[in-house]
Formats: structure tokens, C-alpha cells, sequence
């Protein structure tokens, strides 16, 4: 069991949203490379094209993109092979989003509300059933907090 | 036709002629019965066709009304979808405001007066708030159009367990809260609750300068209708503005006397009206208010 660090993969159209994202995870001194896709045939092009890679990751996916919307790069995701297993967390602006349903039917693992808090998408990382790690860097002096259970 | 009969025999020609009369008689008779027969069966010829007519005309009117409710389900989803949409893309740029003056707060805070440090506060606040009116507006538009769910509702109960939760929310203030028991009524559970809420919220709110606020929800008949109400002994209303109380946006207070979307009560009526039921209010500077409902009876 290595040390493996997780990409995470952002599939957003909204700029703000994106960075404000990104930037949850940096006050939280997390290490990992997080990669930005903003619309959903860049996330394809990612995922099956002449990018991909076994690389792991964890995908955090708001459903409206521009281009190919959020639900299908979720079915594509999940009905294949290579990815199926890929956790991937919806990303919402609200709780009662009718999407989070329709996503739910396709598989999707769990969901944040945006604007997203660490505690949450931790929380909501920590249940997927996938062995997975995000990386904490020490703020000096203190001892690295694990963001999420290790299985 | 005569019948010969042995025990009886024909005959004088008188007998002949009564047998022939009354043969005569009963030969008419039995075409009128005939005749007669005939005419209702025309009648009821006509009847059966009237009443295929009839029935046709209620076919033709249960289509209009199938069509007409369909036409207005559509429209319905079609605004339902506008408003989700409308406060979704709404909500997105306030997320930004809210996240990059939280950010300047963060990143920056060494390198900013008091003064940067207000400015940033007040941005976040007024984000707040419209995102508060955003959602306040997004039910609004949604109670038109909902389903009403109706059930049989223990309203004291109902009253008792909103108040727990909404002043958990104030926690340090003294309230006193009394809420009586009173007759059952019909209705949408949720919706009620959600009147209910707003009118608790709204008590608690204004009855913030009192040491000890008294806050009741009870039953009163008067002129032989019975309503509930929710009474405080907060800072009241002048009831010249009685008739701006419901109105959507409208507000008796400034944002920095109390905060609010003037939508809340805006709600509560429309929710009532819904029901069938009618809203009012009374109250009196600083003395306090008192806001009355009615509803169908459970």
C-alpha cells in the first residue's frame, strides 16, 4: 500500500466556482495536483482521449456543462471499464437539486452543496468504498491531519 | 273467432251479436294498446337518443377539462423549471461575491484597516441576504403552484415543536411560550408549518428588546368564525400600515432596526388564501401584535 497521491479531477464551467474550489483544498494544505475541466467534452477528451491516464483520482462534477452536459460524462464515466471505478462526487448548488436524483441513477458515489466546505467534501470522500488518499502537507508544528480514512 | 263450446251451444242471433261486439271492442282495444306501445317506443327511441347526446356533450366537456389541466400541469412545470433555473444562475455569481470577499478577508486581512475590513463585511451581508431573497422568492413562486396535501393537523403541537426549533436558534433569549390546545384543522401540513414558522420567527424576532418576551399561539371565535393566532409583546405596528403587512417586499422596519426580507408574511398569506382561509393583523407601537388566521375545519 503506497503512498499514492490522488489527482483531483474539477469538471466546472464556473470559473469562480473552480477556483473557489481549488482553493478550499489549498487552505487545507492539501498536496494533491488538482486538474480543471471546464466543460464536459474536455472531460471526456481526459478521461478516454489521448490524455487519459491510470493516474488515481477523484472527480468532483457539476452536472451543468456546457458542451456535453455533467449526467452523460457521469453515465460515460460509469459505464466504462477503465473508469467505472473512479469515485466521482457531484457537485451542487443546492440540497433539494433534482439533478443529485437523476445523478444517483447513474452511479454517482456521493455530493457537496457548493460553496463547498472541507469538512463536508471530506466527509463525503471518506465514504466512498474505494481506496483512496488525499494528502495533507504539515502546517510547522503540527502533525499531519489525514484528510480521509485510509482503507 | 267463436269458439263452439259443448256445454254452452249457439244460439239466437242476440248472443252472436254480443259475442261480435265484444270481440269488436277487444279487437280496438288491443290496438290501442298497440298504438299506445308503438308511441313509447318512439318515446323512448327519442329518449335513448337524447340521452346519447347528453352523453356526448359530458365526454366533449371531461376532454376540455382533461386538456385545460393538462395545459395548466405544463405551464407549471414550465415555471417551476424558470424559477429553479432563475435562482440557480442567480446563485452563482453571489457565490463568487461571498467567496472572494471572504478570500480578501483571509488573504489580506494584515493589509487592511478597519474600514477594508467593514466594507468586505458589509459585501458579505448583503450577499447573504440575497441569497436569503433568493430563496424566500423561490418559495413564494412555488406555493401558487403546488399541490395542496391535506390532512387532519394537530396545530398546538404543531406550534409548540416549530417554536422549539426556530428559538433554538436564538439561544441566551428569555421567552415565555404558551401554546394552547385548539380544535384540529385541515390542511397542507408542510405549507402550515411553514406559516406557522414565519410567524414564530417573526415573534421571537420582534419582541427582541423585551427582557422577557410573552409569546402565545392560541384559538379565538369571533363573529362565530374561529381563528388561531400567534401574539407577542414585542415592539408592535403602527395599524395605519396594516394593509402594507402582506405585501411582498414590503417592510415596516429599516435593515438596521431588524433584519428581514420583507417576503415572510408575504408567504403566510398566500398560503392561507390557498387554503380558503383569511389573514389579519393587530397591533399597537410597542405594545406588541397579534396575527390571526383561519382554516378549514379538521
Amino acid at each position: 500500500m503506497s503512498d499514492e497521491k490522488v489527482d483531483i479531477v474539477i469538471v466546472e464551467d464556473d470559473p469562480s466556482d473552480a477556483e473557489l474550489i481549488a482553493r478550499v483544498f489549498r487552505k487545507h494544505n492539501m498536496v494533491n495536483n488538482i486538474v480543471v475541466l471546464k466543460d464536459g467534452a474536455e472531460a471526456l477528451d481526459f478521461f478516454f482521449g489521448s490524455r487519459a491516464t491510470d493516474q488515481p483520482k477523484v472527480v468532483l462534477l457539476d452536472l451543468k456543462l456546457p458542451k456535453v452536459n455533467g449526467i452523460e460524462v457521469l453515465q460515460r464515466l460509469k459505464s466504462d471499464e477503465r473508469t467505472k471505478n473512479v469515485p466521482v462526487v457531484v457537485l451542487s448548488s443546492s440540497a433539494e437539486d433534482h439533478d443529485i436524483k437523476d445523478a444517483y441513477k447513474y452511479g454517482v458515489n456521493s455530493y457537496v452543496t457548493k460553496p463547498i466546505r472541507f469538512e463536508e467534501f471530506a466527509s463525503a470522500v471518506s465514504e466512498l468504498r474505494m481506496y483512496w488518499l488525499l494528502l495533507n502537507r504539515p502546517v510547522e508544528g503540527q502533525t499531519p491531519v489525514p484528510a480521509a480514512r485510509r482503507s | 273467432m267463436i269458439v263452439a263450446d259443448e256445454t254452452q251451444t249457439i244460439t239466437e242471433p242476440a248472443d252472436l251479436r254480443e259475442r261480435l261486439v265484444t270481440l269488436e271492442e277487444t279487437q280496438r282495444a288491443i290496438l290501442n294498446v298497440l298504438e299506445d306501445m308503438n308511441e313509447e317506443r318512439t318515446r323512448l327511441n327519442e329518449t335513448q337518443i337524447a340521452l346519447m347526446n347528453i352523453l356526448e356533450d359530458v365526454e366533449v366537456e371531461r376532454v376540455k377539462a382533461e386538456q385545460a389541466r393538462a395545459l395548466m400541469e405544463a405551464v407549471n412545470r414550465e415555471l417551476e423549471a424558470f424559477s429553479y433555473s432563475v435562482s440557480h444562475d442567480l446563485r452563482a455569481p453571489l457565490r463568487a461575491i461571498s467567496g472572494f470577499a471572504q478570500a480578501v478577508v483571509e488573504d489580506y486581512s494584515p493589509r487592511l484597516d478597519d474600514e477594508g475590513k467593514r466594507f468586505l463585511g458589509l459585501i458579505q451581508d448583503n450577499a447573504h441576504r440575497m441569497g436569503q431573497l433568493i430563496d424566500d422568492l423561490l418559495t413564494f413562486s412555488r406555493l401558487g403552484r403546488q399541490q395542496l396535501m391535506e390532512t387532519q393537523i394537530d396545530l398546538g403541537a404543531l406550534a409548540q415543536g416549530v417554536f422549539d426549533e426556530v428559538v433554538a436558534q436564538s439561544p441566551g433569549r428569555k421567552i415565555q411560550f404558551a401554546a394552547r390546545s385548539v380544535p384540529p384543522a385541515l390542511g397542507d401540513k408542510a405549507m402550515i408549518r411553514q406559516v406557522l414558522t414565519n410567524l414564530l420567527s417573526n415573534a421571537i424576532k420582534f419582541t427582541r428588546s423585551r427582557r422577557e418576551a410573552v409569546i402565545e399561539f392560541g384559538h379565538v371565535v369571533r363573529r362565530d368564525q374561529g381563528a388561531y393566532y400567534v401574539k407577542d409583546d414585542g415592539v408592535g405596528f403602527d395599524m395605519q400600515y396594516v394593509n402594507k403587512l402582506f405585501g411582498v417586499f414590503q417592510r415596516l422596519h429599516s435593515m438596521t432596526e431588524f433584519e428581514g426580507t420583507g417576503v415572510g408574511l408575504a408567504i403566510v398569506y398566500r398560503i392561507i388564501t390557498r387554503h380558503g382561509g383569511r389573514v389579519w393583523a393587530e397591533g399597537e407601537m410597542d405594545k406588541g401584535a397579534a396575527f390571526y388566521f383561519t382554516l378549514p375545519e379538521g
